[in-house]
């Protein structure tokens, strides 16, 4: 690597709070973070800290109550939903804990769903590569029911690299996995990571995963509780 | 807390559901479809049951060809009834130089038993009356028309002088459908003294009784051990009935097949909306159940708050059916022309009844199913979902749709082809929606994302994508069938018919009036003429076994057992005529033989060398079934059940019957003719069907907005698929979001997918009903090639496509702006 890394997300005093039966909720108080690009970055918290909320603010999938973002320079807060869908198709890949693959998809069809609605000619050809590259080109006309856990994820992994995104949001991507496939499944996440230097924005409870990251924060009741490197967000 | 509260309580905070709005929804569907049919066949059927006294004049009587002995009116008095008798004959009134054939009817005082007598007198004022007092004649506007005169002026009948006190606006007996020449209304004594009822007349005499109902039948009982003249049959209501009842019951027969399709398409709908709310309900269940609820009164929970559901529904259903049924006779009151009865409301709550019937059958297993939810499931939702592979409830909803069918068609062996129709109809066009299902997702590869996309969602929800086809598909069959298909069949049928067709006839013509008559017709330019000669007479053993209808299990050989028969004769095999068993006839035959129409060989069961006694004026003949033949009875020529050996029934007491044909639109002409043979009685065949169409526009018009309860049955399953869909939908969407589409994007797909979905249902209906008239064409109609119009049918089934895909998207508009959130706060 040379030269001072490009910085991919700014988040800057970002609260998001909702009304409620019981009157307004704070969900996130004055997060602030920089996610440059090629870097593995890890959101860890407690149940209810806020993780779930902060990724889909990060992704452009809500907006902050306050204070702004700014994704690949783009201040999403300023962007409608359907500008926000644009730059998700263009810049961002995801993975979910319950992969959420279409069932009456084959595991092609579901990987060049993103490039599919990009208006790409070649997404046959390039689903099928992705699906190469997880190790998966022989069971590419399968249907995520004749798939294991670890293969649907391996499929997901495939659908959110597919279209070369240069951000990546894994939601507890190993968290409905055995401790050994979820370990393939996230040595596959990094190698991408450190491959394409697609940049890796990981929300876990798992400490052993974040400790892979290269860095991370940790959210306590909606709060940061402080930017930390990764061997102090393992321990 | 009561069951009661408890489920209202639940209804008003489930009310919101779209599957309970479907519950409700198809719930008024099934009983305003059910009722509405009901209770318009109810309304008619009282009508014409009503009005079959009100047409015969009395409540019973007999009619024959010469008086009826004064025993039988004697009996009548004696039991207290009231007697009326009258005769019927065709007479040229003379007035002015004009003359005109008139149907004559010859009354007493009494006359009309039953039934109104409706006049207009001299200053237009009208009133009820009975017969003509002697000296005086009331006539029909035909007949004022005809002969150029007014109420007050006089004319000649039978060569006496009578004056026309009254225009004669409607009578019983009725006419008025299709009165084949201009009435008149007479006294009885007038026209026996002017010898109009004399020997050798052509007067069919009646003997009219009327009074308490147990005091009839016990005279009709009497007749029956009586001695009845040469000739005469027994007048009652039951057999007047009958006739009329034959094209009315076909009509509702169909319209009751309608509406059954509608109400079992509701039934879908039901079942699919129950098994949605059991999938929403199993973790409230399950958690209930762990808090220590018992099973009974979770199902009495949910039972309750079904019928708390129903009700209401049940009731608008029957406030719709009624409203409708009123609707419906306001337009179409005109055909039963002074049937007047109030309307019934029975048919409508056994719809309601019904109806219930069909929510309870269909929403049944999974509401049960859902009460035996464990309460291990709090900790487990996948024991919420599970299904068992079989489960004897399963059969409900089976037998609710054979016991619906059954009440619908009032007997075991109908309701059995029927069901086994509507199956075998439901299967085909399910598996037609399968195939092309199949096809799209074989071109998907190389097809449009967005099509692609459409397409997916078809397939992963295979069966409901199936249900919904085959729902929408066979409601569409019903409407093509009726809105594109019959008025083919009609043209083409028409078409079919050569242009000389014959489309007029003329009876009673004598031998000496052959020549002619043959020649009056040449000078007019009419041709095909055909003359048969036609005898009149009653069959009276089979083989030596006097005839008793008692002794037949079919209907209409009961009925023919008792009738007046028309014999005929020819050389050689007529037209249109096909012998399949034995031979024609040989040039002599040493005894008299007779071949026999097939329809007649069922009803007796009837073998070649049976021997056929007839009593023929004041004959009998013996023949032998030699043949036995098909008769093409569409082929608008002359055909007979029977047809006698000419050697053996020349002799016969005889007249003809010619058939010819004539261009249109010379009728007055053949006025004329019927001037110079007074005796005769023409009829012409085009303005009948001119009329029958007309009947059949007005019905059909009346009728058409039935089977909307068709498409609409098959929206609301639709509705129901869209709704037990949703939660998918949803899901789906939030995750194509995720990944950048835009909302046009999501609208475009859901427009491709139900777009497919039209299409699917549409050219199964189109190819349905294609297929349908196809077979219609060639078994019923015996069109030779008929071609069912493909390209209306075309863009029935592209207009289907549309109108689902406006549907669809409309169902599925909330469901483009799910938030792509959503699948993260899933997992």
């Amino acid at each position: 690597m040379s030269g001072t890394p490009q910085l991919l997300l700014d988040v800057r005093d970002v609260s998001k709070s909702v009304r409620g039966p019981e009157g307004r909720l704070d969900i996130l108080r004055g997060v602030s973070l920089q996610v440059a690009e090629g870097e593995s970055f890890a959101i860890v918290g407690a149940s209810g800290s806020g993780k779930t909320t902060l990724l889909g603010l990060l992704a452009g999938l809500d907006t902050p109550s306050s204070g702004g973002i700014r994704l690949d320079g783009h201040a999403l807060e300023t962007l409608d939903e359907e500008a926000r869908a644009d730059l998700r198709r263009r810049l961002v890949g995801f993975v979910f804990q319950s992969f959420h693959l279409l069932p009456a998809l084959s595991a092609e069809e579901n990987v060049m769903l993103p490039l599919e609605l990009e208006g790409d000619a070649g997404a046959r050809r390039k689903a099928r590569e992705a699906l190469a590259a997880v190790g998966l080109d022989a069971r590419r006309r399968h249907y995520p029911a004749q798939l294991s856990g670890g293969e649907q994820q391996r499929v997901a992994i495939a659908r959110a690299f597919v279209h070369g995104p240069r951000l990546l949001f894994a939601d507890e991507p190993t968290g409905n996995l055995d401790q050994r496939t979820g370990h393939h499944v996230a040595d596959l996440l990094f190698a991408l990571n450190r491959d394409h230097r697609t940049t890796l924005v990981l929300v876990t409870h798992d400490a052993r995963l974040a400790g892979r990251c290269t860095r991370g924060v940790e959210l306590e009741e909606g709060r940061l509780r402080a930017p930390r490197a990764a061997a102090a967000v393992t321990a | 807390m009561s069951l009661l509260r408890l489920s209202l309580r639940t209804l008003r905070r489930e009310w919101r559901l779209p599957e309970l709005r479907t519950l409700a929804g198809s719930l008024v569907l099934a009983v305003a479809a059910l009722g509405v049919v009901a209770t318009l066949a109810a309304r008619v059927e009282r009508g014409v049951l009503a009005s079959a006294a009100e047409l015969i004049g009395g409540d019973a009587g007999i009619g024959a060809p010469q008086p009826v002995p004064d025993a039988f009116a004697t009996q009548a008095r004696g039991r207290g009834l009231a007697v009326s008798r009258s005769a019927g004959f065709p007479s040229v009134a003379f007035a002015h130089r004009r003359s005109q054939l008139l149907d004559v009817a010859a009354t007493d005082a009494a006359w009309p038993l039953r039934g109104t007598l409706e006049l207009r007198d001299a200053q237009g004022r009208t009133h009820a009356a009975h017969g003509p007092a002697a000296g005086t004649v009331y006539l029909d506007h035909r007949a004022l028309v005809a002969l150029q005169l007014q109420v007050g002026d006089s004319v000649q009948l039978g060569g006496r002088t009578l004056r026309i006190a009254a225009e004669l606006l409607r009578e019983p007996d009725g006419g008025q459908l299709v009165a084949l020449a201009p009435r008149a209304l007479m006294s009885l004594a007038d026209a026996r003294q002017a010898g109009l009822l004399g020997v050798g007349s052509r007067a069919r005499h009646r003997l009219l009784v009327a009074g308490a109902p147990a005091a009839v039948r016990d005279w009709l009982a009497w007749t029956r051990g009586a001695t009845l003249p040469q000739g005469a049959e027994r007048i009652t209501p039951e057999r007047t009935q009958e006739r009329m009842r034959g094209a009315f019951d076909r009509a509702s027969a169909f319209l009751r097949l309608v509406a059954l399709l509608s109400a079992l398409l509701a039934g879908v709908a039901i079942a699919l909306a129950a098994q949605r709310y059991a999938r929403r309900k199993a973790p409230e269940v399950a958690l209930l159940r762990a808090l220590g609820t018992p099973r009974r009164r979770v199902l009495g929970l949910l039972l309750g708050t079904l019928l708390a559901l129903a009700l209401p529904a049940a009731a608008l259903g029957v406030a719709l059916a009624l409203g409708m049924a009123q609707g419906a006779w306001l337009f179409a009151r005109a055909l039963f022309a002074g049937v007047s009865t109030a309307l019934p409301l029975l048919p409508a709550l056994a719809a309601a009844g019904l109806g219930l019937a069909v929510l309870a059958g269909f929403a049944l297993p999974p509401l049960a199913r859902l009460a035996e939810v464990s309460p291990v499931a709090v900790f487990r939702a996948s024991l919420a979902r599970r299904v068992r592979r079989f489960d004897v409830l399963y059969l409900v909803p089976a037998l609710v749709a054979l016991a619906l069918i059954w009440s619908q068609s009032g007997s075991a062996k109908l309701a059995g082809i029927l069901a086994a129709s509507l199956a075998g109809v439901a299967a085909v066009a399910a598996l037609l929606a399968l195939l092309l299902l199949w096809l799209a997702r074989r071109v998907a590869p190389g097809a449009h994302p967005a099509l692609r996309l459409g397409l997916a969602a078809l397939a992963r929800r295979r069966a409901l994508s199936v249900i919904q086809a085959t729902a929408l598909g066979l409601g569409l069959t019903a409407l093509l069938l009726l809105a594109v298909v019959a008025p083919a069949l009609l043209d083409g049928w028409r078409r079919e018919l050569p242009p000389d067709t014959p489309n007029w006839f003329a009876l009673n013509l004598q031998d000496d009036q052959r020549a002619g008559f043959a020649q009056a017709l040449g000078r007019l330019g009419a041709d095909q003429l055909n003359m048969m000669p036609l005898a009149v007479g009653k069959l009276v053993a089979i083989d030596g076994r006097p005839i008793d209808g008692r002794r037949y299990a079919d209907p209409r050989a009961k009925d023919w057992a008792d009738r007046q028969l028309r014999l005929s004769w020819a050389e050689a095999l007529p037209p249109a005529n096909t012998v399949v068993a034995g031979r024609w006839f040989d040039a002599r035959p040493a005894r008299a033989e007779v071949s026999v129409d097939t329809m007649w060989r069922d009803m007796f069961a009837l073998k070649l060398g049976d021997t056929l006694r007839f009593d023929v004026g004041e004959g009998t003949l013996d023949a032998t079934v030699t043949s036995f033949r098909h008769v093409d009875w569409s082929s608008f020529r002359v055909n007979f059940f029977l047809l006698l050996d000419p050697a053996h029934a020349g002799a016969l007491p005889h007249t003809w019957l010619a058939s010819f044909h004539l261009p249109r639109g010379r009728a007055a002409q053949v006025a004329a003719l019927s001037r110079d043979y007074p005796n005769l009685s023409l009829v012409d065949v085009d303005d009948l069907l001119d009329r029958l169409r007309q009947i059949v526009d007005r019905v059909g018009g009346a009728v058409r907005w039935v089977l909307a309860f068709s498409l609409l049955a098959g929206a609301l399953v639709l509705a129901a698929a869209l709704a037990a869909s949703a939660a998918e939908r949803r899901h789906e969407a939030a995750l194509l979001r995720t990944l950048g589409a835009r909302r046009a994007q999501l609208r475009v797909a859901a427009a491709c997918e139900f777009a497919l979905l039209g299409l699917i249902a549409g050219l199964t209906a189109a190819l349905g009903a294609a297929g349908a008239g196809w077979w219609l064409g060639r078994a019923v109609f015996r069109i030779g090639h008929f071609v069912p119009p493909l390209l209306p049918l075309g863009l029935y089934a592209l207009a289907a496509a549309i109108v689902v895909m406006l549907l669809g998207l409309g169902g599925t508009r909330r469901v483009t702006h799910t938030s792509p959130m959503r699948l993260l706060r899933e997992g």
